[in-house]
């Protein structure tokens, strides 16, 4: 956590007690003098370099390798230093090393053709290149990062409240388009919301923090950083891991369903032989 | 070859004598079946003789699958009484224990199906019988006794002879079956109209309306009571809210879950000339927020699939499509009618809160909705 | 004191002759040893429904002795850990414990939920089975009436049990189900007030449906499937036309010990594949929707496959709202309340204009093959396509979903569909019948095709018909009149060239040794059989 809001930090870790209303008065002028003053430090000390676009950038080592990868991949939509092409890619400056992580891992990015929804298929970059190009846009232009140390998952053996707590989010948050049992659900026109049976907890990370297409977007003041592994932890351990306690086929977990299709594919057609075999058909 | 051939009416031949004791026990049998107007066709064994190699077979086949029968059976029980079969996370092997249960329960139930299947099927004899039907009611005799018997039965109470009575069971007997019917109907009946505790009726207001809050505008809540700021939605990102009141978020209120929106700069210019244009939406969003009644107008369901990009609100229950930027004007499917606005405002604290409750009624439409 | 031997040989006599004293029960009971049954596999459909009701029974039983319909907020604090520490109603609760706190009790909820859904899956398709072979036709229309209640019944105890659980997925069916009440004119929001107690939810609801699933249904439903029973038993089952079958007699096997013993396996059967099922297949985990909160929905959000239908009409009516002055008629109320009211009541009247429609005052005890009576197979055809597209639009967003079709596109196929598809399989349903009665009319005529060509002296080509009945001195076939029973489509071996080599695809025949019954004279029957008989 870098760039923006340190002070805001500060205010979460605090958000979730309940002062008393003077406290709260004076904690809520406190907190909007800090805010403001840190917001201005960090806008005066980053902005400059990230919006100006006639001084070059001073590139990282890494951040340069990038650069490379993507003036050969990715500058065709994106544009000259991500600046958008009308009508073909967005710009993505501001989009952060968050976004790029989710797009180019899960090989939605680069895209093949201009569809509703750029679909997942086999990542094009390794690791490293991954990484690289996401240094080189966020050195660019700034915007949401995912967590340096790279933990996005809770272990729920030791933290079993994460498991719950988790379950409570994803049911509030991420339900009505991924479905209860993850197995993902159609929008308007064509759009889905994709299955999380094979999501890493790094993809749903990033997805939750960047709100790829049309995913809304829930950023760190919306679920706190634990709450997102929280959510990770029960979408990996409960939706993922854990094996389907009432049998050995989960009929892909939509519902009523498959599970109407089953009674009729199974049990009637079975029957039905059953009777043929024991009345015949004279 | 003796044959039975003995029609509908069971007269073509002499009935047998009983106590003669040459019959065998078929013989008896089939005088029984005569008797009920039923003659055999077919009735022969399927094997070649006694004990035949044919009939052995069988009978193996079927003394094994209830030897399976019993020993699923069995199996069934001692995997319920030893199987581990607690909860536990992850691929564990109580995870089995339903699966082992269904299956050793169905092969031993399958196992006796097809026993019995078996056994009646292949080891009885082949049979094929003729029983006369008898349809069509009674002979005229009888339906004439029984008619003439019902008409006298009326007759002698005499309710048509005597008009007093037949009044008197009128106003004497409804009244009772009113009676018997009013606590039933009436015990159900709740007025949704009725203002409670001086207010609207709950049918035509929500959690967020400040009456029932003595006056005080209500805070836009999450689950857990904790007020929400402007910031706390990222640009893009939707929060589901509920009133910051006792309970607010609980079934209670149903129909105050309300999806706060954090449009993006150019949406929200589009979304505000749009409520602006609005006698009722007008001033109620509140910088590039917006905030719509979760409450499908179709049928209820929570209309929350959000796309940020197309700015499309989808419930996934009947797949009313709204628009966001529009009033959330129903743009796709069985819905009529616009999401109601919450009319938003930050208070002295810098938290969210509802200016009033919901102009609209919230949720599906019925009859009389203003 | 003189003790009187006791002949155990002669015991069962002596208690029986003791029981006809007192009950006379011999008559009748050997009319019920005797009664004789036709035998045909779609007669054991109706079956399938009936013993899944009893599994039904006995596996709910087990149910009550663990579930509590109390809508009182309580923590959960059971095994599953994913819940542990979440409040939630303490139905929700019950159903959690009585899944992982039961031993054993997670497998006989499935069995339940598997039963449910089979109960009603059989229920149509015997429906089907009695439509289309005009088994509903005078003297069984009030039977027929009953089965279509039945099926009502079905749908409203499949969808009160689906609500007790309480969690998100039904509560979310409730909720839709109080917004149909809503939609009634004039007296919606009265209903649903009372009905839910108040505002939906409410605290009552939960309560309310437990009695109307574990006692009131159950109730009507067991006394009418019994009724529903005792009239085919009484009236006596109806059966295909063949050899030997008139319109006034039965043929078949007789109720003891044969037909008795297959209706025992077959029972056996149908709860060994329910067994099966709720081993095999995980059944609504409620442990994934967590308990009901109004604010929480998932995507495939769907009712059981049996009302789904209503739930496909509710997504595919266009946004038609009917105001009349202050008043107005939400577009739920057509699919749900005519839709559903329509659905369970028209069939029920359909015996009767049938029989008014062709002056048929017969009774009918003999079943007509679909195609012999295509105007009804048609209409029938066209009432389960209307059925079924609306049962598959109820999960147009799964299909949407899986088989990357526009979810918009979708909801317009099945607009465009539920008109199209009915009369086109109407259409279908009617040629199909007029063609297959042709051919059999023709084969009746001519004789079977044999598929070997014959050069006539004068070099013309034919082919061989088999004969199915006498010829006259021609040789050619008499035509056989029309009997409504399958006709022969392939030759027998009888006159026609043996097969090439014997006993590669077949074992060489032996001819059978003479049958003998064991321990009784064999009976055959006489060659002055009535031959093929139509119903009329």
């Amino acid at each position: 956590m870098t760039s923006s809001t340190p002070g805001r930090r500060w205010v979460l870790a605090r958000r979730r007690k309940a002062p008393s209303r003077a406290r709260r008065r004076l904690g809520a002028a406190v907190r909007m003098l800090a805010a403001l003053a840190l917001a201005g430090g960090v806008y005066t000390a980053f902005a400059p370099g990230a919006f100006a676009d006639d001084t070059p950038v001073p590139l990282s080592a890494s951040a340069q390798e990038g650069k490379q990868l993507f003036d050969n991949s990715c500058i065709s939509c994106h544009g000259e230093n991500a600046q958008g092409v009308v009508g073909r890619g967005p710009s993505l400056i501001g989009v952060g090393s968050a976004s790029v992580v989710f797009q180019v891992s899960t090989g939605r990015m680069p895209a093949t053709r201009q569809e509703a929804q750029a679909e997942e298929k086999k990542p094009q970059f390794d690791d490293t290149q991954t990484k690289q190009i996401a240094q080189y846009i966020q050195e660019l232009g700034g915007g949401p990062q995912l967590p340096a140390d790279g933990n996005f998952s809770d272990d729920p053996t030791t933290n079993p409240e994460a498991l719950s707590r988790g379950g409570e989010l994803f049911r509030q948050n991420c339900t009505s388009c991924h479905g209860n049992g993850g197995a993902g659900g159609a929008l308007s026109s064509g759009k889905f919301a994709p299955a999380l049976h094979d999501a890493t907890p790094q993809t749903i990370y990033s997805a939750m923090l960047t709100g790829p297409q049309n995913m809304p977007v829930f950023g760190d003041n919306q679920l706190t950083p634990d709450e997102k592994r929280d959510i990770v932890t029960y979408v990996t351990t409960q939706l993922q891991q854990d094996k389907d306690p009432g049998g050995i086929f989960n009929l892909g977990r939509y519902g009523p369903v498959t599970e109407g299709l089953a009674i009729f594919a199974v049990g009637i057609v079975v029957l039905v032989f059953t009777a043929l075999w024991i009345a015949g058909k004279s | 070859m003796t044959t039975t051939h003995d029609g509908g009416n069971g007269g073509s031949q002499p009935p047998v004598d009983l106590s003669d004791p040459r019959l065998s026990r078929f013989d008896i049998v089939k005088e029984g079946l005569r008797r009920d107007d039923i003659e055999i066709v077919t009735y022969e064994s399927q094997f070649p003789g006694v004990n035949s190699k044919a009939e052995k077979r069988v009978v193996r086949n079927i003394a094994i699958l209830l030897i399976i029968s019993g020993l699923a059976g069995l199996a069934f029980v001692v995997f319920y009484i030893v199987w581990p079969w607690e909860f536990k996370l992850g691929d564990t092997k109580s995870d089995y224990f339903t699966p082992i249960l269904g299956v050793s329960l169905a092969i031993a139930l399958f196992g006796l199906g097809l026993a019995i299947l078996a056994w009646a099927k292949k080891l009885l004899p082949h049979e094929v019988l003729i029983q006369h039907r008898h349809d069509g009611g009674a002979t005229p005799d009888e339906q004439l006794l029984t008619g003439q018997t019902m008409v006298y039965v009326a007759e002698e109470l005499g309710v048509q002879r005597r008009p007093l009575l037949k009044g008197a069971i009128a106003i004497g007997l409804a009244p009772l079956g009113i009676a018997a019917a009013a606590p039933l109907i009436g015990g159900l009946i709740k007025n949704p109209h009725k203002p409670e505790n001086g207010q609207n009726p709950p049918l035509f207001r929500t959690g967020f309306d400040p009456v029932a809050n003595n006056g005080q505008l209500v805070r836009l809540t999450r689950d857990d009571g904790t007020p929400v700021r402007p910031e706390d939605v990222s640009t893009g990102g939707q929060m589901t809210v509920f009133p910051g009141i006792p309970g607010g978020a609980t079934n209670e209120y149903a129909d105050s879950p309300t999806l706060l929106i954090h449009l993006r700069p150019e949406d929200a210019l589009v979304a505000r000339e749009h409520a602006d244009a609005d006698a009722r939406n007008k001033g109620s969003m509140f910088g590039d927020y917006v905030a719509y009644s979760k409450v499908c107008t179709h049928a209820g369901c929570p209309a929350s699939l959000y796309e940020q990009q197309t700015q499309r609100l989808l419930c996934p229950c009947h797949q009313s499509q709204f628009m966001v930027t529009r009033n959330a004007q129903p743009i796709f499917g069985p819905a009529t009618r616009r999401l109601p606005m919450l009319p938003l405002e930050v208070d002295s604290e810098g938290f969210f809160v509802a200016k009033s409750d919901f102009k609209d009624t919230v949720g599906p439409d019925f009859w009389e909705r203003p | 004191m003189k003790r009187r031997k006791v002949d155990l040989a002669q015991a069962p006599a002596d208690i029986a002759r003791g029981v006809d004293e007192r009950y006379q029960v011999a008559t009748p009971l050997r009319a019920i040893l005797n009664k004789v049954f036709p035998d045909h596999w779609s007669f054991l459909l109706g079956e399938i429904a009936l013993f899944s009701f009893i599994v039904l029974l006995l596996t709910g039983t087990f149910l009550t002795l663990f579930f509590d319909p109390s809508m009182k907020e309580v923590v959960y604090n059971g095994s599953y850990t994913s819940l542990r520490g979440v409040p939630m109603s303490a139905a929700y609760e019950s159903a959690m414990n009585l899944s992982f706190d039961v031993r054993g009790g997670l497998f006989l909820r499935q069995m339940h939920h598997w039963a449910a859904l089979l109960f009603v899956a059989a229920i149509v398709v015997h429906m089907a089975r009695t439509f289309f072979t005009g088994a509903f036709r005078k003297p069984r229309e009030a039977n027929w009436a009953i089965g279509v209640t039945l099926f009502l019944l079905g749908f409203l105890e499949g969808f009160t049990g689906y609500s007790l659980p309480d969690d998100g997925l039904s509560g979310t069916g409730l909720r839709i189900a109080s917004a149909i009440m809503l939609s009634i004119p004039v007296a919606g929001t009265w209903i649903s007030a009372a009905v839910f107690g108040g505002e939906y939810p409410g605290d009552l609801i939960i309560g309310r449906f437990y009695i109307a699933h574990v006692l009131l249904i159950p109730a009507i439903l067991l006394a009418l499937i019994a009724v529903h029973v005792g009239l085919v038993f009484k009236q006596k089952h109806t059966q295909w036309p063949g050899p030997m079958r008139t319109n006034t007699n039965v043929v078949g096997e007789r109720m003891f010990p044969r037909y008795v013993m297959k209706q025992g396996g077959f029972f056996m059967s149908v709860f060994g594949v329910i067994a099966l099922m709720a081993g095999l297949f995980q059944i609504n985990p409620i442990w994934l929707f967590g308990p009901y909160s109004a604010a929480n929905v998932s995507s495939a959000s769907q009712p059981d496959w049996y009302v789904m239908f209503m739930d496909g009409l509710l997504r595919v009516m266009p946004n038609w709202q009917i105001y009349l002055g202050p008043y107005s008629i939400p577009p739920l109320f057509w699919p749900a309340v005519v839709g559903l009211g329509a659905l369970t009541t028209v069939p029920m009247f359909y015996p009767f204009i049938e029989a008014r429609r062709h002056k048929d005052k017969a009774i009918h005890n003999l079943l007509q093959r679909p195609r012999d009576n295509p105007e009804r197979t048609a209409i029938g055809a066209m009432a389960f396509a209307f059925f079924i597209w609306a049962t598959l639009m109820g999960g147009n967003d799964v299909i949407a979903d899986k088989f990357h079709i526009s979810l918009n596109a979708m909801t317009w196929s099945g607009r465009i569909g539920l008109l199209v598809l009915p009369p086109l399989a109407y259409f279908v349903a009617f040629r199909v019948c007029l063609g297959l009665q042709m051919h059999d009319r023709e084969v009746l005529a001519h004789g079977v095709e044999t598929g070997i060509i014959r050069r006539l002296p004068s070099g013309q080509f034919v082919e061989v018909h088999q004969p199915l009945g006498p010829t006259d001195d021609h040789g050619h076939p008499i035509p056989i009149e029309y009997g409504g029973w399958v006709v022969p489509k392939k030759m027998n071996r009888v006159g026609a060239l043996a097969p090439a080599i014997k006993g590669f695809f077949f074992p060489v025949e032996t001819p059978p040794e003479a049958p003998v019954s064991p321990g009784m004279p064999p009976v055959t029957g006489p060659d002055d059989r009535e031959e093929i008989t139509s119903g009329h």
